[in-house]
C-alpha cells in the first residue's frame, strides 16, 4: 500500500532498549562530533568498530534487516570516496606518496587516507542513527524529550500524532500519480516533469493541511490545549543503565580521539 | 506552557495572537513536514538515481537540491509564527530518522541547519513580511545553511577539494533554494490559499 518501509523494531531484549532514548543520542552526538573533528581515520574506524559491536551485541535489532538498511549509504559513501580519489590536490603533487598507480589514474596515499576517512564516517553515521533511532519507537522518544529535555509538551505530542498520517500520506502522494496516469497526463521531458512534481505536491499539501485540521480540531475537544500541567503516562527515568551507557560511549570517543593522535 | 487559558481557534480574520501557537498551527505544520518527509523519501530515490549522471559535475546535481528547503520556507509562509521554519525542517527530517532511514541523525543536522537559515531570514523582518521577496531569501538562506552542512561533512576541505568545487556548488544549492524553495514555495501556498484550505490561518485569511 505504501512505500514507505516498516521501522525497524527490536526483536530481542537489550541494554539500549531500556536506557532513555535521550541517552543515546547524547552518545551518538559525542560520536559523531568527534568523528567530524578527527581527521585521521582511525578516529571513525574505532567509532565504527564500536558501533558495530554494540549494534550486535546491545541493540537488539534484527541484525539481517539493519545490514539491508545501510545498502544505499554503502552505495552514496562509494561514490563520495570514489569523488575524493579524483578531485585530492595530491595527484597533481609529484612529490606525494603513491599508492597505486593504473597509468592514467594515480591514487596517492593522501588520497586514500581522506577517501577512507569520508566512507568510515558516513558508515558511523549509519550505524548510530541505527543505534539511536532503532531500540525504541517514537512513542518513547516524544516522552523521553519532554521528560528528560523539557521540549514544549504541544510541540513533541503534537509531532508524534502528525506522524501517525506518514501512512495515509505516503498513500495519496502515490494515488497522485496513479490519477494522472489514468487521465493520460504523463509528464514528458524535464519541464513537464517539474510542473507534474509541483502539481502533485500541491494536491498533497492540501491533503496534509485537511488532516492536519480535522486532527486539531479533534484534539482541541479533548482538551489538548487546555493550558494545565500535564502528568506523564509513561514515566521514563535516568537510571544505573543510562549512566552505564552513557559512561561507556564517552570513554570509546575518547578512545577513538587518542588511537587518532598517535603517531 | 502558558498560564492564561488558551483562544478558542479563532475565526478567519480574526485577531490572533502572532506569537503563541495553537493547536491547529503545531498540528498543521506538522502534517505538512510529514507530507515533505515523505516527498523526500521518494525524492532520495530520484536523487540515488541520478547521482551516476550527475557524478562527472557533482554541483549540478546541486540544482534540484531545493526540494530538501521547501518546508522550511513553506510552513512559515502558512502559520506566520516565529520558529516554524525550524520546527517543519526539524519534523520532516525526524520522520526519515524515525523510519529507520541510515542517514536519521545526519538528516536531523541538516534539517536543523536549513530551517535555521530560513528562520533567521524571517526573523529578520520581524515575522511581519510574506511575500514573494522573502519567501525568495528565505529560500536563499535554506540553501546557506544546507551548504554549511553539506560542504563540512560530505566535501570536507581535508577531502582536497578547492574553491573550484565550492563555489558551482554553492551557487547551484543558492539557485535551487530561491527558485524551488522560495519562488515554488510561495506559489505552492498561494494556490493552497486558493484551494480554500487555508482558513484557519493568516495566510488565507
Amino acid at each position: 500500500m505504501s512505500f514507505l518501509p516498516a521501522p525497524l523494531e527490536p526483536v530481542r531484549p537489550a541494554i539500549l532498549r531500556d536506557v532513555a532514548p535521550v541517552t543515546r543520542l547524547v552518545v551518538a552526538a559525542a560520536w559523531l562530533l568527534v568523528a567530524f573533528v578527527g581527521v585521521d581515520p582511525r578516529v571513525p574506524a574505532v567509532l565504527l568498530a564500536a558501533g558495530v559491536g554494540a549494534l550486535v551485541a546491545m541493540s537488539g535489532l534484527p541484525l539481517r534487516a539493519s545490514v539491508r538498511r545501510m545498502a544505499p549509504l554503502v552505495i552514496a559513501a562509494a561514490g563520495l570516496a570514489v569523488l575524493t580519489l579524483v578531485v585530492h590536490p595530491s595527484r597533481s603533487d609529484p612529490a606525494a606518496a603513491t599508492l597505486v598507480d593504473l597509468g592514467l589514474f594515480r591514487v596517492t596515499v593522501a588520497a586514500a587516507s581522506a577517501a577512507l576517512a569520508l566512507a568510515l564516517r558516513l558508515a558511523l553515521i549509519a550505524v548510530a542513527s541505527l543505534l539511536v533511532f532503532g531500540p525504541s519507537d517514537p512513542t518513547t522518544f516524544a516522552d523521553s524529550l519532554v521528560q528528560q529535555w523539557r521540549v514544549p509538551d504541544r510541540f513533541a505530542y503534537g509531532t508524534l500524532a502528525a506522524l501517525r498520517v506518514a501512512p495515509y500520506l505516503a498513500a495519496d502522494w502515490s494515488s497522485t500519480r496513479a490519477v494522472r496516469r489514468l487521465r493520460g497526463i504523463e509528464a514528458r521531458g524535464p519541464v513537464a516533469s517539474l510542473q507534474v512534481a509541483g502539481a502533485r505536491m500541491l494536491t498533497l499539501l492540501v491533503s496534509a493541511v485537511r488532516r492536519g485540521e480535522r486532527m486539531a480540531l479533534a484534539m482541541d475537544a479533548r482538551g489538548f490545549d487546555a493550558g494545565r500541567r500535564r502528568t506523564h503516562f509513561r514515566v521514563i527515568r535516568l537510571g544505573r543503565r543510562d549512566a552505564l551507557v552513557l559512561g561507556a560511549g564517552i570513554a570509546v570517543a575518547l578512545v577513538a580521539l587518542i588511537v587518532g593522535a598517535l603517531p | 506552557m502558558s498560564t492564561s487559558p488558551s483562544p478558542v481557534a479563532t475565526p478567519a480574520g480574526g485577531v490572533i495572537s502572532l506569537a503563541r501557537w495553537r493547536t491547529v498551527d503545531i498540528v498543521v505544520v506538522a502534517v505538512v513536514a510529514v507530507a515533505f518527509g515523505v516527498v523526500f523519501w521518494a525524492w532520495n530515490y530520484v536523487w540515488s538515481a541520478l547521482d551516476p549522471v550527475f557524478a562527472a559535475f557533482k554541483p549540478a546535481e546541486y540544482l534540484i537540491s531545493g526540494v530538501w528547503l521547501m518546508p522550511a520556507v513553506i510552513a512559515p509562509l502558512v502559520v506566520r509564527r516565529p520558529g516554524a521554519a525550524i520546527f517543519a525542517e526539524i519534523v520532516a527530517a525526524s520522520v526519515s530518522a524515525l523510519l529507520g532511514s541510515v542517514w536519521g541523525l545526519d538528516v536531523l543536522l541538516s534539517g536543523l541547519a536549513q530551517g535555521l537559515g530560513a528562520e533567521i531570514v524571517f526573523a529578520l523582518f520581524i515575522y511581519r513580511a510574506w511575500g514573494l521577496p522573502v519567501a525568495a531569501i528565505a529560500g536563499a538562506g535554506a540553501a546557506i545553511g544546507m551548504a554549511l552542512h553539506d560542504i563540512p561533512i560530505y566535501y570536507p576541505p581535508s577531502g582536497g577539494y578547492d574553491m573550484g568545487f565550492y563555489v558551482p556548488v554553492v551557487i547551484a544549492m543558492l539557485v535551487s533554494g530561491i527558485v524551488v524553495a522560495g519562488v515554488g514555495g510561495h506559489y505552492l501556498v498561494r494556490a493552497l490559499a486558493r484551494a480554500g484550505v487555508l482558513r484557519a490561518f493568516p495566510s488565507g485569511a
